[in-house]
């Protein structure tokens, strides 16, 4: 049997950039993958006359045709190309009203709220529109993003050169990094004068990364978030299955392998290192290296034996506090965007402006939170004429399913949609019940079914201060279990994100292409 | 003017990293576990395999059996995965050294699986591989291997009006038993209207099953339709000749929206698919199940023509390669049986998308109504090869079935 360089497990995004980088460098190269279809999130699927897609919100990282973003460049490396549709303005925050708010208003809708944000692209652009809704906030929001170009050039340093050198650069040039990095987003946009009502506008896209303001680095923050309003974002022609095919077509076009409906189900151990796996109970593969796309909570307790996991990783793995996991309702509506009043494509409807209590509330499925896009307001022919297609998102943390029962879960879930969608209904004064024409509803058991990770999460693990970015990047080593063994995707240390996890499977793969060159 | 950030700390990083040691060294050293209530939740609706083994046989008449399936606990299978009603099974069989799948909707409802058995009732098909089989090997203590409860033809309150009008031909009535049972248990709650075609008294599968639910629960009603029976042979309440607009009509809410499932043999969906055009009603409240294997694709409109008989398939299974011929009239899937080799499959219907396959090089042909292929599919050469035809000879990559 044919000994691998590299056995890459699990075809999610990290998983695919890891095989595609390992083929391309001319490593032979098989990557395994449980499910029959490559992507993990970035897929989709089709219920009656819609194909929908089920993850991908807006992928930053495009950039433009005269300066690539990251995402492009790295596609670009692997051979890979993908039609982008371009989304040009960034998200709409709405707050509807409470009792007693002073502030209150009724916008466009015809709803009374405390807030009515809508982004535009840029950032003069969106500094202005900050400044229009909370006059005196215009400095503040230039300055942090004059900030996070910087950070954004820092932390390429960082990534570039080998620790500590990369690190001892970044230090002598840009003494503000180990600032940013070390205080909380909100300590970062207090030090910068930003009025509260500003910064809650601002810290919309915290829900990206799943950390309020007050958990999560600015560092961080800053530079996430100026990658989706520096040059607004795009989403691929035909859903997130296309980015996943092209990547796998490059893996084959470069004489990788893929297996698919292959589960690995342990890893072969000699001399103390993994040096095989068993696919599907039965059947066994040799390699030289490893990179690992699947969750390690799962990884330690489902593929190795007890003796074979370190001590640090099941200490680590049982340490971290695994991140948010998600609800998406997905409709196909029998009427267009514009006959049910849809205007943008993604607006965050929030139970308070406030994010910490944004994410207080998310602590229940029933949390009034909820962003609903329409993928029509980009790709407008992605379903027949005369129809449209939502996705409405929401978060839970913690065990959330435990007092539902595998029987009364579709009443569950059921109920859960019926709450989003009426969220949705008030905050955008619209209809949208009697138009659905097709509905399907994903609640973390069925995020658990496709990407086994736990409960769910695509998140992979909070990235809260103390274990937040630039600790994970600086430890990335002493993080990996093996010196073959290496692991990539959302669990590392860039947290969820479809560029974030290309981007460690590249990592990955270029770690253990250098070992190949070094002879190790 | 100094930069306002300034007043932050610079010193606070190093501990970080500290820090971060520090707290993974307080970390458990034991395993990590690997449950949680979202994965026991995943876990107990979509096992890979569920076995189980024939428990009972009811013959029900008319060349059909319906097979009481209870877990086989010794091969690993405690409890059964509970469904919604209107799911189906996928049943794996080996005949004659051909792996062999099929599927059948649950009859039984929601709640005994929850008691611990399902129910499949199998009808005679003419020339059918598995009913056959079926029909004459399964016998009480036979060992059943079959996949999760699968499909999407279930009622959706969020999507469907509260009263579902159900066409049910032949052993298309299966699903629909299994949804009056859901109904009168209170797990589904919709109105339920039942025209069920038969050609006789004689062929009317689950008579009194459905009579005792209709007079427990004021939500069902049962018409049965008979397209062949002399007058005075007629049931009381029933209708004679077929399901057409203006029966449906008859038994609809009269000012109030109402959904159409329809369950039944191929030729009833094309016949159907006209009648149901006339009520005038929208698209989304007619919902079918699964069309079925198609056969002879020869007799589409748009088959082109100058196909070869006889066509060779080079299929990719993880690390083992091999070359077979077959017929071109032949899906993909059945050549691939046909040689002994298993291909992963589900509904063989062109919508579960289980199949997904790389065609490498060659044509093949995919009837339209049954391309359910997601559009990057297209882009990328992946088919499904449940419902797809050979027109030259193939190269292709299936996964592994599982």
């Amino acid at each position: 049997m044919k000994k691998y360089d590299v056995i890459v497990i699990g075809a999610g995004n990290g998983g695919l950039a890891a095989a595609a980088t390992c083929a391309k460098a001319g490593l032979s190269t098989l990557l395994l993958e449980r499910h029959n279809i490559p992507g993990g999130s970035a897929s989709s699927f089709v219920r009656g006359r819609f194909e929908f897609e089920p993850s991908l919100h807006e992928l930053s990282g495009i950039g433009t045709p005269e300066e690539k973003g990251s995402v492009e460049e790295q596609f670009d490396r692997m051979g890979v190309k993908v039609n982008w549709c371009k989304h040009n303005s960034t998200f709409r925050l709405i707050v509807p009203a409470k009792e007693g708010d002073e502030d209150s208003f009724i916008n466009e809708n015809g709803v009374r709220v405390s807030v009515d944000a809508r982004m535009p692209v840029g950032f003069e652009a969106f500094s202005r529109k900050l400044d229009e809704i909370v006059p005196g906030s215009y400095e503040s929001a230039m300055n942090a993003f004059k900030l996070s170009e910087d950070m954004y050039t820092a932390f390429g340093y960082m990534e570039e050169g080998e620790n500590p050198l990369g690190m001892l650069k970044v230090l002598k040039y840009f003494p503000d990094f180990m600032r940013l990095t070390s205080h909380t987003l909100q300590e970062g946009l207090d030090a910068l004068g930003m009025p509260k009502k500003a910064q809650d506008i601002f810290n919309t896209y915290w829900c990206y990364m799943g950390v309020p303001a007050s958990r999560f680095d600015f560092l961080y923050y800053l530079t996430m978030q100026s990658s989706y309003i520096k040059f607004g974002t795009g989403i691929p022609q035909n859903r997130s299955h296309e980015m996943s095919l092209a990547i796998d077509k490059a893996i084959r076009d470069n004489g990788g392998d893929i297996w698919y409906n292959s589960e690995v189900t342990s890893v072969i151990m000699k001399n103390g290192k993994p040096a095989g796996v068993v696919v599907n109970g039965s059947k066994e593969v040799y390699g030289e290296r490893f990179i690992c796309n699947a969750s390690p909570r799962f990884v330690w307790s489902d593929l190795f034996n007890k003796e074979d996991v370190p001590e640090f990783q099941a200490r680590m793995t049982n340490a971290r506090k695994t991140a948010v996991a998600l609800t998406t309702v997905y409709l196909g509506m029998k009427k267009t965007k514009e006959e049910l009043g849809i205007t943008d494509y993604s607006v965050f409807i929030a139970p308070d402006r406030d994010s910490d209590k944004q994410f207080e509330a998310c602590q229940d499925f029933f949390s009034g939170y909820c962003i609903i896009n329409c993928l029509n307001e980009i790709i407008p022919d992605c379903t027949p004429p005369g129809t449209s297609q939502l996705f409405l998102t929401s978060m839970t943390f913690g065990d959330a399913m435990k007092d539902v029962k595998p029987e009364d879960y579709k009443k569950f879930k059921t109920k859960v949609a019926k709450d989003m969608i009426e969220t949705c209904e008030k905050a955008l004064n619209i209809s949208i019940t009697p138009y659905i024409e097709e509905i399907e509803i994903a609640l973390p058991p069925t995020f658990s079914r496709y990407l086994n990770t736990p409960m769910g999460t695509p998140y992979g693990y909070m990235l809260e201060m103390w274990d937040s970015l630039i600790p994970r990047t600086i430890q990335y080593e002493k993080d990996q279990p093996f010196d073959n063994f290496l692991f990539c995707g959302a669990s590392q240390e860039r947290g969820d994100g479809y560029g974030c996890a290309y981007h460690t499977g590249e990592k990955a793969a270029k770690l253990t292409i250098k070992a190949f060159k070094e002879g190790k | 003017m100094a930069s306002p950030i300034k007043s932050l700390k610079a010193k606070k990083f190093l501990p970080m990293l500290g820090g971060r040691q520090a707290r993974f060294g307080e970390g458990s050293p034991d395993i990590p576990s690997g449950s949680d209530s979202a994965r026991a939740i995943a876990t107990a609706l979509h096992p890979v395999r569920q076995y189980l083994k024939v428990a009972s046989v009811t013959d029900r008449g008319d060349g059909c059996k319906s097979y009481k399936l209870v877990p086989d606990t010794e091969k690993g299978t405690e409890k059964l995965a509970y469904f919604g009603a209107g799911k189906y099974l996928t049943v794996f069989e080996h005949i004659g050294g051909m792996p062999l799948t099929r599927a059948y909707s649950i009859s039984s409802s929601p709640r005994n699986s929850l008691e611990g058995f399902y129910e499949l009732t199998i009808k005679k098909v003419d020339g059918g591989l598995m009913s056959n089989y079926i029909l004459s090997e399964w016998k009480e203590g036979t060992a059943v291997e079959v996949s999760a409860p699968s499909g999407n033809f279930e009622y959706q309150p969020l999507r469907d009006a509260s009263t579902v009008i159900c066409l049910a031909g032949g052993s298309g009535i299966t699903p629909f038993v299994s949804m009056a049972n859901a109904v009168n248990d209170g797990d589904e709650d919709f109105n339920l209207v039942l025209l069920y075609g038969s050609r006789n008294p004689g062929s009317i599968l689950f008579r009194d099953e459905l009579e005792a639910l209709e007079k427990q629960c004021s939500k069902i009603k049962i018409v049965h339709v008979l397209s062949d029976t002399p007058d005075d042979e007629m049931p009381a309440g029933s209708e004679k000749g077929f399901i057409t607009a203006e029966l449906i009509k008859k038994y609809a809410p009269a000012n109030e929206d109402y959904s159409v499932f329809i369950c039944g043999p191929q030729q009833m969906y094309e016949f159907l698919e006209k009648e149901t055009a006339k009520l005038g009603i929208e698209r989304k409240f007619i919902r079918r199940e699964m069309f079925g294997e198609l056969h002879n694709p020869g007799s589409q409109p748009d088959y082109p023509s100058d196909v070869p008989e006889n066509v060779s398939i080079t299929v990719t299974i993880q690390d083992e390669t091999k070359t077979v011929t077959g017929k071109s009239c032949d899906s993909v899937m059945q050549i691939l049986e046909k040689n002994g080799i298993a291909v992963p499959a589900r509904c063989r219907s062109g919508e579960c998308g289980f199949c997904h396959s790389h065609l490498l090089s060659g044509d093949v042909y995919i009837p339209p109504q049954l391309d359910y292929r997601r559009l990057a599919d297209k882009q990328f050469g992946c088919i499904h090869p449940c419902c797809s035809f050979p027109l030259s000879d193939l190269v292709l990559n299936v996964p592994a079935a599982r």
